[in-house]
């Protein structure tokens, strides 16, 4: 069971330009980690290159305390993370199909995945569209979907992409009820966003990214202040 | 315009009649076109998929190479193919030359620079994110392969149709290679070359229709199915 994954000196050059310069990042079993930064700041990539899915032009990575080569690590990464992008892309079928679709990939038994995939529904509140073609959801019930489709394969980690980004009201309450249901079935997450008060009961660690660099800040405690204001000053104090 | 007139009338007479002579070059026509599509079409779809997604030398140097053959005429396939089986030829003990096998062998040429131009326009504008989301949950390289090829079939499938169009059609290479012999290598363009020279336009028309009814047909199925995809 794999418990920690430690990246260092990572850098992502698109062309001439330095989009990622990472000293330390780590991710840890049971703990949630929230990456805050300007739009552009390198989110995504970030967590794209934590998931397995983007080369880096430079990274250490140490799962375990294991020293891996970016080859060793690729496949190791991509089958310890589940990353779900910020408009989760539905495959041409339905709801149902979606959700199985992790385990029909592990080539588990039809009647298994039956009964996970049921429960998953269920669990995700999807069950009245479990035969709906998945393309024609709302924003909120693709999001739903999506992290019902990466529970199911249970990730050792979660990275998600500004889940709730583009979302009305009650969509976005919905997203944080699965994200906080995710959290007390221990699921270890690395969120990136831009909200972070939403997510102030559940984070472990902060960081805010800016030019490319990650910054650790101060997990504020959650009070009735401008509790996202209070993460500003923290992370400018630190940065001065 | 008057023996157009009574040329098409013989010609739908000839269709309608079910005329042997005619249903059989039809026969020959679709079963070697069909044959070679088949053949080429899982091979290509891969080679487009690897040009698209793929990250390794030569690529761009073998998409422009796909791009250029699409621009070879099919007369030089069936030129180069006809030296190679030729008696003296290299591959000529394999006794291929004026037999249904050569002409299947000049389609397949024929048709896989179509397929693989075609089908990697569609996957390269196809969203990297199906592949992104295969892959996070779980899928092996070929499985989201697949998923990819799947989430992008209606460009694959105008692709394969695009090239099926262009084979059935072709009388250059088909010529060369098979010889236009009855009952074995005449297929409808070689045929239509013939009989108008014979100047029998009925059979030449008749020909023609069939070929023209197929297109139609291949655009409509393709049209529908997207249409089904557009309002899903």
């Amino acid at each position: 069971m794999t418990d920690e994954i430690c990246f260092e000196n990572v850098e992502k050059i698109y062309g001439d330009r330095v989009l990622l310069s990472v000293e330390a990042f780590s991710m840890s079993a049971g703990e949630c980690t929230l990456i805050t930064g300007d739009n552009g700041a390198g989110k995504t990539s970030l967590l794209k290159i934590v998931s397995g899915l983007l080369k880096p032009q430079k990274a250490t990575v140490t799962i375990d305390g294991n020293p891996l080569s970016w080859l060793k690590a690729r496949p190791r990464l991509q089958s310890l993370v589940v990353y779900l992008h910020q408009s989760p892309y539905m495959f041409d079928t339905n709801v149902y199909d979606n959700v199985a679709y992790g385990l029909r990939a592990a080539k588990l038994p039809d009647a298994q995945i039956d009964e996970m995939v049921w429960e998953s529904l269920h669990w995700g509140k999807l069950d009245h569209l479990t035969h709906r073609n998945a393309r024609v959801l709302s924003g909120g019930e693709k999001q739903r979907v999506a992290l019902t489709r990466a529970r199911i394969t249970k990730p050792r980690f979660l990275a998600l992409d500004e889940p709730t980004t583009s979302m009305d009201r009650k969509s976005r309450h919905q997203t944080y009820e699965l994200i906080q249901q995710l959290r007390q079935e221990n699921m270890s997450i690395v969120i990136s966003t831009h909200d972070i008060e939403p997510f102030l009961d559940i984070v472990s660690h902060h960081h805010f990214l800016e030019a490319g660099h990650l910054h650790p800040i101060d997990v504020p405690m959650r009070s009735t202040d401008n509790t996202s204001r209070a993460v500003v000053t923290t992370f400018h104090r630190h940065g001065s | 315009m008057h023996d157009v007139f009574v040329a098409t009338k013989d010609a739908l007479g000839l269709l309608l009649s079910g005329n042997p002579g005619i249903w059989e070059i039809i026969g020959i026509s679709f079963g070697v076109s069909l044959q070679a599509i088949l053949y080429v079409t899982p091979f290509s779809l891969v080679v487009a998929f690897l040009l698209a997604y793929g990250d390794f030398k030569g690529q761009r140097f073998l998409i422009s190479l796909m791009h250029t053959l699409l621009a070879v005429p099919a007369v030089v396939v069936g030129l180069t193919l006809y030296i190679l089986l030729s008696r003296n030829g290299p591959l000529g003990d394999l006794k291929l030359l004026f037999t249904q096998t050569a002409m299947i062998i000049g389609q397949m040429l024929l048709a896989i620079p179509i397929v693989i131009a075609m089908a990697h326009s569609a996957l390269k504008n196809s969203d990297k994110i199906v592949w992104e989301t295969a892959k996070t949950l779980g899928a092996s390289h070929t499985r989201a392969m697949l998923t990819v090829m799947f989430e992008a079939r209606f460009g694959l499938f105008a692709a394969v149709i695009a090239a099926f169009g262009r084979i059935i059609a072709e009388v250059g290479c088909s010529m060369m290679v098979g010889g236009n012999i009855l009952h074995h290598t005449r297929n409808i363009p070689t045929a239509i070359a013939l009989e108008t020279r014979k100047g029998e336009f009925a059979q030449g028309i008749a020909l023609g229709l069939v070929l023209l009814i197929l297109a139609l047909g291949l655009n409509m199925i393709l049209s529908s199915a997207r249409h089904r995809f557009e309002t899903a």
